[in-house]
């Protein structure tokens, strides 16, 4: 339950540090940190408009999208404490169960019949894809490492205590926040704020979502975030006592959002026709990571 | 625990005594392939009513299905060779046969021709197989098997016989007569032959496994790796296809990779005498086996009830096919969560077990293997992720949008009788989802049966409680769903609700030929995939000075890397140099006469001279 309230928490504050960052770094003052959940509120008080093409599918998408989250969600554990699900192999479920929620987000975005969106479900289906295999290769590698198979055992018996491990916690960290950039449809992928529909991944994806239904899927992406997030602190928090953990958590997750919004500043996005091969890297440092280990449980003779 | 049954016959002078057992290995492919065919039969009543085919050939098609049927549960049953070999060869004519239904149509009758002698090339390996052991043990019985891999080595004979159950399953680089048959035949038997037939090859090799004694390990090593490409090459190859029943086909190549993921692993389990892999390896290909056949037959028959409305199977024709025939669609977007392998469907189960004994390998294996399982689970999960991107494109094409072609007649809703076996087995679906426990005792006793592993069953229990857990979890997460589905329709009640146009992003004349196609869906992956899935395109450039253009076509379609590269140059060498012996058979009747009386001069010296009795 404790990783759930801190997800919870962290989800408040994120999105809100992210664009107060980018509003600094470019010299404007920004709106307050809460306003993206007080956008959401308002979402949620406010009727919807369809598009005349779509079907029951585009009116469920968003439900099953945000149940999806809610539920990988579960799976998180915080430290030592278990999330409310924990049982071997649950990082598997939990990136099927993410899976199904882009499949009904993608075939929402078909369902309205617009080749923007339909580009944008394209690239979101070819992109995670992509992203796939480096999260499978670096839990895999985690799994060996700790001898067990569910997060909470695994996190729990990480011990950073070599040089080596340093290394491998810093490309780990690197490949989840990239995941999670993949995920959220953020900065080196992809741009939130682009203003062409051409070149947009997820936005143009919930262009004809209104109401409720977008008040939902924004409020599972701000979930996402934080879930990733909990992810990375994991990797360092091991077997460290609750006040220090919690507090480790907090930071973590707001270094992150700073993060996200000074590289969503001075960064620009990487050309579409190069975001598969960007992609692709990180499962070349995943497998760094599993050389890594093999180093360090001296497999190599 | 329950007792084989038993009984044997006298079957010619050549096979002698032929021993029919039926274990709990052939009882659960005979469940797999009654069930499939009561519901194929009960479709395909209903699919065949718009043929309005004469009395005669609809007779001749059920009694070909009923000998399909017949020979399938035979092929389960018998243990001796020579007689297998009999059932196996009727199983493959009739089901060639019922692929000719439509045998007007050139291109069924080459799909039809190139099943047929692909399965025989398997028929080959397979008797060359058996005459070896029969060679050395005197014996056509597969009791004789065993006893002739106690002896002698084990890797060879079983490659063989892998090679020749292989082509049947669909491994690649034997699976290239699978996307020409499955579209050709008609629907039911297509979900047939999807279904079953090709999982009779899984049947053999795991039969071929219960009398494996040695090279566990190696085995296991090849056949992980042959699945995991076949697996990779059979999802990418679907990701791009736009035939509908072609890539369904594909997919079954894919599943064909996942099952043998579990087998190998299985293997290797035997191989390091590690418990949990073998029992999470077989178990949890025993249990795609019967999952596939679940829903691969669904979407089949799905594809069918699309095809009968709309007469075409190219998906760029489709779109807004969720109006006109709802249901249809419900059971199409079933299908394919399931087939991704997404909870909380039937197909997540299996491929759970399947994922847990990979990491399970992971942990307990020397680096060579570990390598080999890290490397498969990320090659999963990119079969995951592409099976995501081709079932998006397959039902978005089709059921979502706009009509994008104006078809000759508006497509309806199938009658009732084609829905019910659909939806029959959707309800199987969903129990072997949320009680997978009761399949898994199954699954179990026959565990016991492929290889008696020594140690406690308490092992496998723990696999069950756990895959109960994951359908509990299923269970949660559609309640979540449930939950907040309810907390939306309550909140929205009172609320306007408008209708509009599709926001255009600012383009105000669009239309349905805009709409972003199959083919420009998956196309940014075959850009990346060149080299594997090879695109043929069909245009004719513009010629310099042509001021006033005439009117110009444009084709594109994906070819098969191996039935390019491999089957097709093999075949092109063997008709070439058959060439050279064409003089042999030259027409004139004086010449074979020759040949007569030269064999028979032949005899007469050979038995002069003692050399033959």
């Amino acid at each position: 339950m404790l990783s759930v309230t801190l997800i919870l928490l962290a989800a408040l504050f994120f999105t809100g540090i992210i664009i107060r960052t980018k509003s600094l770094a470019s010299g404007r003052k920004g709106p307050g940190i809460m306003q993206p959940i007080r956008d959401v509120l308002r979402l949620f008080r406010k009727g919807t408009v369809y598009s005349e093409t779509t079907s029951f599918v585009f009116q469920l998408a968003p439900t099953v999208y945000f149940a999806s989250v809610v539920m990988a969600m579960l799976v998180v554990p915080f430290g030592q404490s278990k999330g409310v699900l924990s049982f071997n192999g649950d990082f598997i479920f939990f990136a099927y169960v993410l899976a199904l929620g882009k499949f009904f987000s993608i075939i929402a975005a078909l369902d309205t019949g617009s080749s923007f969106e339909g580009m944008g479900a394209s690239r979101e289906a070819l992109y995670s894809m992509f992203a796939e295999p480096a999260f499978f290769i670096l839990m895999g590698s985690l799994a060996l490492l700790s001898g067990h198979t569910s997060f909470q055992e695994i996190f729990a018996s990480l011990h950073i205590g070599s040089q080596i491990s340093y290394a491998m916690a810093a490309l780990a960290t690197f490949v989840l926040l990239m995941i999670a950039m993949i995920e959220n449809s953020r900065m080196p992928i992809d741009d939130p704020k682009t203003h062409l529909e051409l070149t947009m991944v997820h936005e143009v994806m919930i262009l004809d979502n209104s109401g409720f239904d977008l008040g939902l899927i924004l409020t599972a992406g701000y979930l996402k975030f934080a879930l990733y997030g909990a992810l990375i602190v994991n990797l360092f928090i091991g077997v460290i006592p609750y006040q220090y953990a919690i507090s480790a958590f907090f930071g973590i997750q707001f270094l992150m959002a700073v993060a996200i919004g000074l590289i969503e500043s001075f960064m620009a996005r990487f050309r579409m026709s190069h975001n598969p091969q960007f992609i692709v890297v990180l499962t070349s440092v995943s497998l760094l990571i599993f050389f890594g280990v093999l180093l360090i449980l001296q497999k190599f003779i | 625990m329950f007792q084989p049954f038993e009984m044997t016959f006298q079957f010619g002078n050549f096979a002698g005594e032929v021993l029919l057992r039926l274990d709990g290995l052939s009882s659960w492919f005979i469940l797999i392939i009654n069930f499939t065919v009561v519901t194929g039969f009960f479709y395909g009543t209903g699919y065949l009513k718009s043929y309005q085919l004469s009395r005669a050939k609809r007779s001749m098609h059920w009694i070909l299905f009923l000998f399909f049927h017949l020979s399938m549960l035979f092929v389960c049953m018998i243990q001796n060779g020579f007689a297998f070999l009999v059932v196996w060869e009727i199983m493959s004519l009739t089901s060639m046969m019922l692929v000719l239904f439509d045998h007007e149509n050139p291109k069924t009758f080459k799909a039809a021709i190139n099943y047929f002698v692909q399965m025989h090339i398997g028929v080959t390996f397979l008797t060359i197989g058996f005459i070896w052991v029969y060679n050395q043990t005197g014996s056509f019985s597969f009791s004789a098997i065993q006893t002739y891999f106690q002896t002698n080595q084990n890797l060879w004979l079983f490659l063989l016989f892998f090679v020749g159950f292989g082509i049947k399953a669909g491994f690649i680089p034997f699976h290239s007569w699978l996307p020409h048959a499955h579209p050709a035949a008609p629907a039911h038997v297509s979900g047939v032959m999807s279904g079953v037939i090709v999982k009779l090859g899984i049947y053999g090799i795991l039969r071929m496994i219960t009398f494996l004694q040695a090279d566990f390990l190696l085995l296991g090593e090849i056949i992980l790796t042959l699945s995991i490409l076949t697996s990779l090459y059979g999802i990418l190859n679907a990701a791009v296809h736009r035939d509908f029943k072609r890539m369904l086909a594909y997919c079954t190549i894919e599943n064909i990779g996942v099952i043998g993921i579990g087998i190998g692993i299985g293997l290797m389990g035997i191989g390091i005498n590690n418990a949990l892999m073998y029992y999470l390896g077989f178990g949890g290909a025993l249990l795609h086996v019967l999952n596939h056949s679940l829903f691969k037959s669904l979407l089949f028959y799905a594809a069918g009830s699309i095809y009968q409305q709309t007469h075409t199977q190219n998906m760029e024709n489709l779109g807004g096919l969720i109006k006109s025939m709802p249901k249809t669609a419900v059971v199409f977007l079933i299908g394919a969560l399931a087939i991704g392998g997404l909870p909380p469907l039937n197909g997540f189960v299996s491929e759970f077990l399947i994922y847990n004994g990979l990491v399970a390998g992971v942990n307990s294996s020397s680096i060579s293997q570990t390598i080999l399982f890290v490397l498969t689970l990320a090659g999963m999960s990119l079969v995951g992720g592409l099976s995501l991107l081709t079932f998006t494109k397959s039902f978005g094409t089709i059921f979502l949008g706009q009509p994008r072609t104006k078809l000759d007649h508006q497509p309806q809703e199938v009658s009732m009788r084609m829905l019910v076996p659909q939806f029959v087995i959707i309800a199987l679906m969903l129990s072997v989802a949320f009680f997978p426990q009761v399949y898994l005792k199954f699954v179990g006793t026959i565990l016991v049966m492929i290889h008696p592993m020594q140690s406690d069953p308490s092992m496998f229990d723990s696999i069950v409680t756990a895959s109960m857990r994951i359908s509990l979890y299923s269970l949660l997460l559609v309640g979540i769903v449930a939950a907040t589905w309810l907390i939306r329709a309550s909140l929205l009640k009172n609320r306007s609700i408008k209708a509009g146009a599709t926001w255009g992003c600012g383009y105000v004349a669009p239309n349905q030929r805009q709409q972003y196609t199959g083919k420009s869906f998956s196309k940014p992956l075959s850009k990346i995939f060149n080299v594997l899935v090879i695109e043929k395109k069909q245009f004719e450039e513009l010629k310099q000075g042509e001021i006033f253009p005439a009117r110009k076509s444009y084709g594109s379609h994906y070819q098969d890397l191996f039935e390019k590269k491999l089957i097709l140059p093999l075949a092109d060498w063997m008709v070439n140099s058959a060439n050279y012996f064409s003089f042999i058979q030259n027409g004139r009747i004086q010449s074979y006469v020759l040949y007569g009386i030269v064999f028979v001069l032949a005899m007469i010296l050979l038995s002069i001279f003692n050399i033959v009795a």
